[in-house]
């Protein structure tokens, strides 16, 4: 069943390339209805889900038997929140309308194509599988940006691409040294690995694997200091395009922190939990204040992301450190796969509106702005709902995940995070000032032909921000999927 | 029920969002909903019910209607009732009246959820959603673009001590494995319990804007009086001491924790005392005022007598919310709230007369609620230590100069002017209300009143000796002497110390000042620093790194291809013919590996030169090199 989801975009998407060149509604149609397609099968692998020791509705084929490499995909807690959320912004973000330069075909084939890469990424269970796909994601983002992006796109697509391929690279090794070390015979087998822990604990070769595979994470998450690809990635980017990469593409690092360091090398995890921690709350800080100073909107949001994933890797770090309390860890990790999804809602909900912004004013320049609140209530009031629950006010996605990670990391980490906590007093300083200054005071003449948002835009910002509030106010039926792998992974 | 007293509110709330463009239902379904929550926390305190709300994790929110918030529960509607109706009356032709009665309506219900709340998660949701209520509120005029600064100067302010509350509940959960208040009260580890009690005095230090967050009250000035009226008496200002008052017991027992809630409220006390008297503008001199009065409040509750600092709060939650209502009239009347210009005493007699009773409830003068109950904070501070209970007479005697400065300054005999619209009725309805509240609490002062205020406060009273109250009599006397002799001699706006050090001390001591050039001019500088650095340092260096790998490529591409030229001429050759098998392929494919990923790096490294050639084919080429070398390592290495 889990592969229909990944295989029917896929398949779509070459076939939208078929389709005839002058009917552009119709390509559309076609690629709104497709991405219904994962969404129901999520919801259908929700409605199957029990949340036991382990992962669940597995699928199995050999692949490269000789070598160890099988086709498999299959669920957890973790995955299986963000492969909902996968499905969900991709929908969101194919209705979101877009200026598709005549290329609608390719356009939403591409977006297709990513959707199908994005899920099997999460749903895979095979190192070899999760690479590939992990790679040819980087390839269906790198023409969003550079064909249809703006500004100097084809520089900041090949910035993103070749950052990302080198942090590939190095995850590459990473998955071979796990293979040469899984035991015999070797295999690329998650379930495998994780169930027979076969890495070794001391020694420098799980130091130097772990390194290598943390660094291409690291890259792909981004943490400080390998963060610097994000902004003009983020800032040339059509806005639906932006929104992917933020809400599901940096989540394919955090979550491989989870899935391969975590529960494959927890050992090893535990000896740099706490320099991963730092890591962790300087990307919290830095992120936040380098995103205050920022006077173009969307750089703004790019490095809030920075901020959000240090919070997630902070949680991470935390319930890799097998000295805290399992309660603890287990909250923590938790908050940290919350915060994956809420930040994937709310910040692609943020690029889509940058997006908005831009398609009015045709520029991202704060200092041109102010008083839009006049004209437009309804982009007002969702810009403001998306900047509350980024900087995690209760009732919103974000407070549920960063109270968590916090609760957890206080026990564990009292200084640091208390450190990180800085970071919520500066997002709400600079997400105030944003708001201030570009939705509040007197509107500027030129801006009085200004339009609210239009019908397609709330169809796709309505859905997305209403399930910030959802998991805002009653969280239990999302963070109890969660916490049933976290309490395993912490060994609760 | 204990969701009624929140929910209801909320569909109030809702409510006027969907009738906006029925101005004159406005107010009254505000106020109906409130009377209604009002009802119901009534039947609550009673009642005394519990609720849990699964929060997932096996995480609940637990809230419960118990201790000092039977009280509470009931207080903030009740003075919500009249503040709300007089909002509604007073800006009945203000544009945005939907947005300010739901955003005041909804404030309450948020508050309310503080109150209620049994566990350190939900006294955080409630703790913020107060908080960003009160940053839309001071923000309401948001076309003026000063406003929506000061809110945010507020609600950032605040925040800073929101951070306490997440310190407060890690360490709750640490200590106690659970977030609930009666747990950690079983909890025995002294370091995480000081930890909670280190977040929780930061947190309400904050919010109750004791020093030094005192001054961001100054910045909430910029939103409309009756926001004033709510946010300083019954709720988000509120919320501070009402929190140490619930938590007391618990926190007490950490050592340092009832000398420095002391110390901070006794400081706090005098600082503002001195602030209120200093300050010619209306409301800010009432904000000075506010801080002065929860210090008095946190005085009591950290020397244990968590009861007199209830009764503080709500003797205070009545005369302060008349008090900045009739500032509201002064200001609608006279156009300004310099109280150099006002003295409005003689043209809204009316008004003048009620608000005297506030101003006499400030002062504590006797047989007023307010009198009571700062008699038993006295009483509370002499048992602390005597020089705590001296330095406490001295914020009383404080209290009693402020108070009648701004009864003259504000309401006292001046000339009469024409208005161009009196009070509304609704207006003085409210004041009379308000009056009325701190009036009949004077009824305290009967037989039992000392027993009723420890049994409904749920907590200590210390009883005070007929001798302080002596004290306290006199130095209200001595008090409105003095000011009574600067405003025969005209000299109490500006009284008797230079302008320059009285400008100082009206702006907080200089603490804006102060915290300008020591935390927000360096935060900025350093995000500003940052930025450039970012773009000029961090990127740089990923940039110079790509240059030597390219540089590095093209040297290593040479040698390897030398090297795999003269091997293949080897094998060619057949010279290698005795060679092992799998020796060739470990050769050959790590090699050509090697060569792959030298020529791919190489080629990103002129492609990144000229990005604008982009043979994307290259990057399928690319990828593939990278597959394959996957598979030829794991075929060679198995």
């Amino acid at each position: 069943m889990l592969s229909i989801a990944v295989f029917v975009p896929l398949a779509a998407a070459a076939a939208l390339l078929a389709f005839p060149r002058d009917r552009p509604r119709l390509v559309r149609w076609t690629a709104v209805g497709v991405s219904f397609v994962p969404l129901a099968i999520v919801a259908a692998a929700w409605a199957r889900f029990e949340g036991g020791n382990g992962f669940e509705l597995v699928e199995s084929l050999p692949w490269i038997p000789s070598i160890g490499v099988t086709y498999q995909v299959g669920l957890d807690g973790v995955s299986l929140p963000l492969v909902g959320l996968t499905a969900f912004l991709f929908t969101v973000s194919v209705v979101f309308p877009a200026d598709l330069r005549d290329r609608a075909r390719q356009y939403y084939a591409a977006f297709l194509f990513l959707e199908g890469v994005s899920l099997g990424l999460f749903l895979a269970l095979d190192l070899i599988l999760f690479f590939v796909f992990f790679d040819l994601s980087l390839v269906g983002m790198y023409f969003l940006i550079a064909i249809w992006g703006h500004g100097d796109a084809h520089r900041s697509a090949l910035k993103f691409f070749l950052y990302t391929l080198v942090g590939s690279l190095a995850l590459l090794l990473g998955i071979l040294g796990i293979y040469l070390n899984s035991g015999e015979p070797r295999t690329f087998d998650m379930i495998e690995i994780i169930r027979t822990q076969p890495l070794p604990v001391s020694g420098i070769v799980p130091a130097l694997i772990f390194g290598a595979i943390a660094f291409g994470f690291a890259v792909k998450t981004p943490l400080v200091p390998f963060h610097t690809w994000l902004p003009p990635a983020h800032v040339d980017a059509p806005a639906p395009a932006s929104a992917i990469l933020a809400g599901v593409l940096l989540k394919m690092g955090t979550y491989g922190f989870v899935r391969i360091l975590l529960q494959m090398m927890p050992a090893t995890f535990d000896r740099f939990a706490f320099p991963i921690g730092v890591i962790a709350v300087v990307s919290i800080i830095y992120g936040a204040l380098v995103a205050m100073a920022q006077t173009n909107l969307k750089r703004l949001v790019a490095y809030t992301s920075v901020n959000h994933m240090g919070y997630v890797i902070l949680g991470v770090a935390v319930a890799a450190t097998v000295d805290g309390t399992a309660a603890a860890r287990s909250i923590a990790l938790t908050g940290a796969t919350v915060e994956m999804v809420a930040h994937g809602l709310i910040t692609g909900a943020l690029f889509l509106l940058t997006g908005s912004v831009l398609a009015r004013g045709q520029t991202y320049d704060i200092d041109q702005y102010g008083g839009l609140a006049a004209r437009a209530p309804a982009l007002t009031g969702a810009t403001m709902l998306a900047a509350f629950a980024s900087l995690g006010l209760p009732g919103l996605a974000g407070f549920v995940a960063e109270f968590q990670i916090f609760a957890g990391a206080l026990g564990v980490y009292p200084w640091l995070a208390a450190t990180g906590l800085l970071g919520l007093v500066i997002t709400a300083a600079l997400f105030l000032r944003m708001l201030q200054r570009v939705f509040l005071g007197p509107l500027p003449e030129k801006w009085d032909g200004w339009t609210d948002l239009g019908r397609w835009e709330l169809a796709a910002l309505v859905p997305a921000l209403a399930m910030v509030v959802i998991i805002g106010v009653a969280p239990a039926w999302l963070v109890n999927v969660i916490e049933s792998a976290s309490r395993v992974m912490t060994g609760g | 029920m204990v969701w009624l007293p929140i929910l209801l509110p909320v569909v109030g709330a809702a409510s006027v969002a969907l009738l906006r463009r029925h101005r004159s239902w406005l107010g009254p379904v505000a106020v109906a909903s409130l009377v209604g929550g009002l009802v119901a926390s009534m039947t609550a305190a009673v009642s005394g019910p519990v609720a849990a709300w699964s929060w997932g994790g096996g995480i609940e929110l637990v809230l419960s209607v118990e201790g000092p918030g039977r009280v509470m529960v009931v207080l903030v509607p009740l003075v919500a009732v009249p503040v709300v109706g007089f909002a509604a009356a007073s800006l009945r032709h203000d544009p945005a009246l939907a947005r300010l009665l739901g955003l005041m309506t909804g404030f309450v219900a948020a508050m309310e959820l503080l109150v209620v709340a049994a566990d350190f998660l939900t006294l955080l949701i409630g703790w913020e959603l107060v908080g960003v209520a009160s940053w839309a509120l001071i923000g309401h005029d948001w076309r003026d673009p000063a406003r929506p600064m000061s809110a945010k100067e507020a609600f950032v302010t605040t925040r800073f001590g929101d951070m306490g509350l997440y310190v407060a509940a890690g360490a709750a959960l640490a200590a106690a494995g659970s977030f609930r208040f009666s747990d950690l009260a079983r909890a025995s580890d002294p370091q995480w319990l000081s930890m909670v009690a280190a977040g929780v005095v930061l947190a309400a230090a904050a919010k109750s804007a004791q020093l030094p967050f005192s001054p961001w009250l100054f910045s909430a000035m910029a939103g409309p009086t009756p926001v004033s009226a709510l946010l300083h008496s019954a709720t988000m200002v509120a919320a501070g001491a009402y929190a140490l008052i619930r938590l007391q017991p618990i926190l007490s027992a950490v050592g340092w924790f009832g000398p420095v809630v002391v110390g901070l409220g006794l400081v706090t006390s005098l600082a503002g005392g001195v602030v209120a008297f200093a300050q010619i503008d209306f409301k800010r001199a009432l904000a000075g005022s506010t801080s002065a009065q929860y210090g008095l409040m946190l005085v009591a509750t950290g020397a244990g007598f968590t009861a007199a600092g209830m009764g503080q709060l709500t003797a205070h939650a009545f005369f302060k919310a008349l008090l900045f209502l009739g500032a509201g009239i002064a200001l609608h009347t006279a156009g300004t709230l310099d109280l150099g210009s006002l003295r409005l005493g003689s043209t809204l007699p009316r008004v003048a007369v009620l608000f005297a009773v506030g101003a006499a409830s400030l002062a504590a003068v006797p047989p007023l609620g307010g009198a009571f109950t700062k008699e038993t904070v006295l009483a509370a501070a002499f048992e602390a230590g005597t020089w705590v209970g001296a330095g406490t007479a001295v914020a009383g005697l404080l209290s009693a100069l402020y108070a009648s400065r701004l009864q003259l300054l504000g309401y006292g005999r001046g000339p009469v002017i024409t208005v161009a619209t009196p009070p509304h009725r609704v207006e003085m309805g409210a004041l009379g209300l308000l009056a009325g509240l701190g009036i009949a609490l004077g009824a305290l002062w009967l037989p039992g009143g000392e027993e009723f205020v420890a049994e409904v406060g749920a907590g200590a009273l210390a009883v005070g000796e007929p001798w302080e109250l002596g004290v306290s009599v006199a130095s209200i006397a001595v008090a409105f002497g003095v000011v009574w002799l600067l405003w025969r001699r005209d000299r109490l706006v500006g009284w008797a110390v230079p302008e320059a050090v009285r400008l100082v001390l009206a702006d907080w001591w200089g603490i804006p000042t102060v915290a300008r050039a020591l935390v927000v001019d360096p935060a900025l500088r350093l995000s500003s620093g940052l930025a450039r650095g970012d773009r000029s340092v961090i990127d740089a260096v990923v940039g110079g790194v790509a240059v030597g790998a390219d540089r590095f490529s093209h040297r290593l591409r040479r040698t390897v291809e030398s090297a795999v030229d003269r091997l293949v001429h080897l094998i060619g050759g057949g010279t290698l013919r005795t060679a092992d098998l799998s020796g060739r392929v470990d050769d050959g494919g790590v090699d050509g590996a090697v060569e792959g990923i030298a020529g791919g790096i190489g080629f990103a490294g002129e492609q990144s030169r000229r990005p604008q050639t982009g043979m994307t084919h290259h990057y399928y080429a690319l990828l593939t090199v990278g597959a394959v070398f996957a598979v030829i390592v794991a075929a060679v290495w198995r």
